[in-house]
């Protein structure tokens, strides 16, 4: 690897550290409570198309955000203007507002929401993406581009990687001190195949459904290459493969339509702040009730799934959240009972309910917010060749690539990629445009079989979308393979 | 912003050697949001954000560099400089971008507006005193945002605008009712009466909840139900690149396979003026750009770059080439004659999470949502559960739309994903037969 590099990633926080701490101390008395989070983020997002260059942006973000405390009312102020003067605006602005509305608080918080955390994190990596250059990013993608385009019917051969290095400084009034350094690859490969009035289009694993915590050992090209071929071969394949047809069976999710899953029916209704009704003007409510955590059956006992921020090399993995709660792993669903909501110190002290620490923005210029992090279906006990020969009549599906699910989190209809048919425990065929569509609770006590732990693959998402003013979150879920009894399916 | 944005641009034009050009992209807000629950405000953010995109263009290859402005001129002079020099090492050992669009002077202009509204600090307590008796959830978002394009070739766009909008809806437990105000004045009276109005909607959910059946239904959807589809529509569907590269619910309309109503007409008009009329690179857009005109699609939005690689004509739609100020074009049908066209049917208030199930059919499935009824005998029966749809466009602003409102409603873009977005919608309401329902 070269050592040349995006100076301006590293020399922006320390250009700007000492001045960061030093403004801190000068406004850290000034109010019931004060914390300085400092993020730095500097994102170089390469798309190569057909083996040419499309898209080259580079973007070093960073700011600072202000939390004040006035009679146990939270407000924020947000600023890039990283000046005496421009943190003295953003201040006194914040201040004034945050005197205002504590007239008029949802709640009234106490200093147990910010607890006095110190420490460090640093995202496992072999090499950090600093030392990778622009152009070995460009060089990997156009190769892997190139190895996409297998046939003139190969429309459009994408290849695309977001290499982002983030860093979090946090400081407060309680004494908290932490510091975060994340180094994070999204990517995808996609290829659209067409023939006549027919268009398909594969991707490895979905659009942006590779996304993780890792160094520059990620860009392991032959590896890569390899994949690419297979995903063109089956994007050409699903142009004269037949329409998934209209029926209730058998269906197993592959991990990277799982993904989205959990994501959709687990995660989102299980956010505190949902259920406390912050979000219902926008991303919305939830079905899940108080008084559901420890007694709601919410799927079959055979389903666990955590919140785990510890999990090396996933998208979301932390030592602490964004206001400084220490994070770790806890059961959300334990034998398909649902235990703990995803909330953080605020909501927790709001709700009275178990939480965990996931108060997290998507950057300086937004306040955090209940959010997700790594949200994870635990492994089961079949080998995916088992679970296949135990199918009379079903299909797999893979990858997704249409979502929508009601601002209750209840009634979804979910679309993928691509989707193998079984008959008599055997995969017969390749299906094109599959969907199926259920509701909630249902679905998950129709799970019937989970695969082993050896077979859980990790992906994530980059755009969780939530919160007003909105916020995009990164997001990680890892999944088996999953089978689900008599579920709706149709096609295009 | 516009005094600081000309001196920095100018310093960096100086530096640039021969055959480099560089344009300049701004945008900036000093924003103040406003989130409520329970009528009571949640958080509240102020936000100064400026964030300059640098495109720098050398033989016949193009980078771009967004990052943060300080206003400290001496710091983001260093820092731009930094990124410049960065450039010229990295942009040699990539590819020529067969796209390359070299940078021109499109003029000069200024534009700016501001509304009148109310302070900042009188918006908490005007908010828990109109809605005191409900409960609202919701958010106020006011403030300057700045868009400015300037380039080496002597160019300068520089556009301001000072605006507000409250998104909200109202509760009666899970029962709710969607609200929205902005307005070019604010206006008290007007501010009260919409909040009577929504709130008068809440009530009417306060009736026996109907239990609909899955399949078709004739439907009335409101404005802000049609702009839930504008939205998705928006969404790559009118875009001349996305098409190209295979992504292209509207084939069949664009290859005549389909005609929609002579009734259905989408057009960008930036007439509206929520919106400025050049774009990221400081081309100047026609005011309209008709889109699609008596149920027949006449063009798409397309760039200067999907231009050059298809070889076909711009009509300097921004690099994403989605709209930025789309109009249906309004129809007959009067507000009070809505519900006895409806006759018996779905009153649709809103819409939620629409996404296309199958594109190649220009299929969309998405949620009612807020405020639905079921009407019959053209008066509202009483509140529904929320139902699934999925149907085609093909088929909603085809054969199965019978008529568009005549009043239409404008809404300010509420979205504020990594920063406030410009633009707006304007839409009627429409009455659309046999929609289906799947869950």
């Amino acid at each position: 690897m070269s050592m040349q590099t995006l100076s301006l990633s590293q020399e922006l926080p320390k250009r700007f550290n000492s001045f960061f701490e030093q403004q801190f101390n000068h406004y850290k008395n000034k109010a019931d409570f004060v914390a300085f989070k400092m993020i730095s983020e500097t994102t170089r997002d390469f798309t190569v198309r057909n083996g040419n260059p499309d898209i080259m942006h580079t973007f070093h973000d960073i700011g600072v955000l202000i939390e004040i405390m006035k009679d146990g009312h939270i407000g924020y102020g947000a600023t890039c203007e990283l000046t005496t003067d421009g943190i003295a605006r953003a201040f006194t602005t914040a201040e004034k507002m945050t005197g205002i509305s504590s007239q008029f608080p949802v709640a009234k918080f106490d200093m147990s929401v910010r607890p006095k955390s110190v420490g460090q994190f640093k995202s496992s990596r072999q090499t950090g993406l600093d030392q990778l250059s622009a152009a070995e990013i460009y060089d990997f993608l156009k190769k892997t581009s190139m190895k996409l385009k297998i046939s003139d019917k190969i429309i459009t051969a994408s290849a695309e990687a977001m290499v982002i290095e983030c860093r979090q400084k946090y400081l407060s009034s309680q004494g908290a001190n932490f510091e975060q350094d994340f180094n994070i690859i999204v990517s995808a490969f996609s290829a659209t195949a067409q023939d006549g009035t027919e268009t398909q289009t594969r991707s490895l694993h979905g659009g942006r459904g590779i996304c993780l915590q890792i160094g520059s050992e990620f860009f392991n090209l032959d590896n890569t290459l390899a994949d690419c071929e297979q995903t063109s071969r089956e994007a050409l394949e699903l142009l004269t493969a037949p329409n998934c047809p209209t029926e209730t069976c058998d269906v197993i999710l592959a991990p990277d339509q799982m993904l989205l899953q959990i994501h959709e029916s687990i995660g989102h209704p299980l956010e505190l702040d949902r259920i406390l009704g912050d979000e219902r003007n926008f991303a919305g409510w939830s079905f899940v009730q108080p008084q559901d955590f420890g007694s709601l059956e919410y799927g079959s006992p055979m389903m666990n799934v955590v919140f785990d921020p510890a999990t090396s090399n996933q998208m979301a993995s932390y030592a602490f959240d964004e206001v400084g709660n220490p994070a770790e792993k806890k059961y959300l669903i334990k034998d398909g009972i649902l235990q703990a909501g995803l909330g953080s110190l605020e909501s927790q002290f709001r709700s009275k309910l178990s939480g965990v620490a996931n108060s997290r923005s998507s950057s300086w210029n937004r306040a955090p917010i209940d959010r997700m992090a790594n949200i994870n279906l635990e492994g089961g006990s079949q080998t995916l060749d088992q679970m296949i020969s135990s199918m009379e009549n079903g299909v797999i599906m893979y990858a997704n690539r249409s979502w929508s699910i009601d601002d209750y989190r209840r009634k979804f209809q979910f679309g993928c990629e691509l989707a193998k048919q079984v008959k008599n425990g055997k995969i017969v065929g390749t299906l094109k445009n599959p969907n199926y569509r259920g509701i909630t609770v249902p679905f998950w006590k129709s799970l019937a079989g989970l695969t082993n732990t050896d077979t859980c693959e990790t992906y994530g998402s980059p755009y969780c979308g939530k919160g007003e003013p909105s916020q995009i979150i990164r997001v990680g879920h890892s999944s088996p393979y999953a089978l689900f009894n008599n579920i709706e399916i149709f096609g295009g | 912003m516009k005094t600081y944005i000309k001196k920095f641009s100018e310093s960096l034009f100086a530096t640039l050697k021969p055959q480099e050009q560089l344009g300049l992209f701004l945008h900036s807000e000093d924003s103040t949001f406003l989130r409520f629950s329970q009528s009571k405000v949640r958080q509240n953010t102020s936000v100064h954000q400026h964030e300059v995109t640098l495109q720098f263009n050398k033989e016949q290859r193009t980078l771009k560099m967004r990052f943060n402005l300080t206003l400290d001129l001496t710091h983001d002079l260093q820092s731009a400089t930094h990124l410049l020099d960065d450039a010229r090492v990295q942009l040699m050992q990539m590819d020529p971008h067969p796209q390359f669009i070299a940078l021109k002077n499109n003029g000069q202009s200024e534009t700016f507006k501001k509304v009148d509204r109310p302070a900042d600090s009188e918006i908490p307590g005007l908010i828990y005193d109109t809605y005191k008796d409900t409960d609202l959830a919701g958010f106020w978002c006011s403030g300057p945002l700045r868009q400015a394009s300037i380039n080496s070739e002597g160019q300068f766009h520089f556009f301001e605008t000072d605006y507000f909008f409250l998104d909200y809806s109202l509760y009666n437990g899970p029962k709710a009712a969607k609200g929205y105000y902005s307005a070019e004045k604010f206006s008290m009276a007007e501010f009260e009466a919409q909040a009577q109005a929504t709130k008068n909607k809440l009530n009417l959910l306060n009736r026996p909840t109907q239990t609909i059946p899955r399949g078709q239904h004739n439907v009335y959807l409101e404005p802000m139900a049609m702009a839930e589809i504008m939205g998705t529509l928006a969404w790559g569907s009118l875009s001349q690149g996305t098409f190209n590269k295979g992504y292209a619910p509207l084939k069949k309309l664009k290859d005549k396979e389909v005609k929609l109503s002579s009734k259905f007409s989408l057009t960008e008009n930036f007439d509206l003026g929520y919106s400025p009329l050049f774009n990221s690179m400081g081309e100047l857009s026609p005011n309209k750009i008709e889109l699609i005109k008596d149920g027949e699609l006449k063009t798409m939005l397309t760039s200067t770059s999907t231009a050059k690689e298809y070889n076909i004509e711009t009509n300097f739609a921004d690099i994403s080439e989605a709209p930025r100020s789309l109009e249906v074009r309004a129809g007959t049908l009067e507000t009070k004659d809505i519900l006895s066209k409806l006759g018996q049917g779905l009153y649709l208030s809103n819409l939620h999470y629409i996404n296309y199930s199958d594109v190649q059919t220009a299929r969309m499935t998405g949620m009612t949502r807020f405020a639905c009824f079921y009407v019959d005998k053209g008066e509202i029966v009483g509140p529904i559960q929320d139902l699934r749809f999925d149907e085609s466009i093909f088929n909603i602003f085809g054969d199965n739309l019978v008529e568009l409102t005549k009043e239409s409603s404008v809404y300010v873009s509420t979205m504020t994903y990594l920063k406030r977005d410009l633009g707006a919608f304007k839409t009627p309401g429409a009455l659309i037969k046999n929609f289906n329902f799947t869950l």
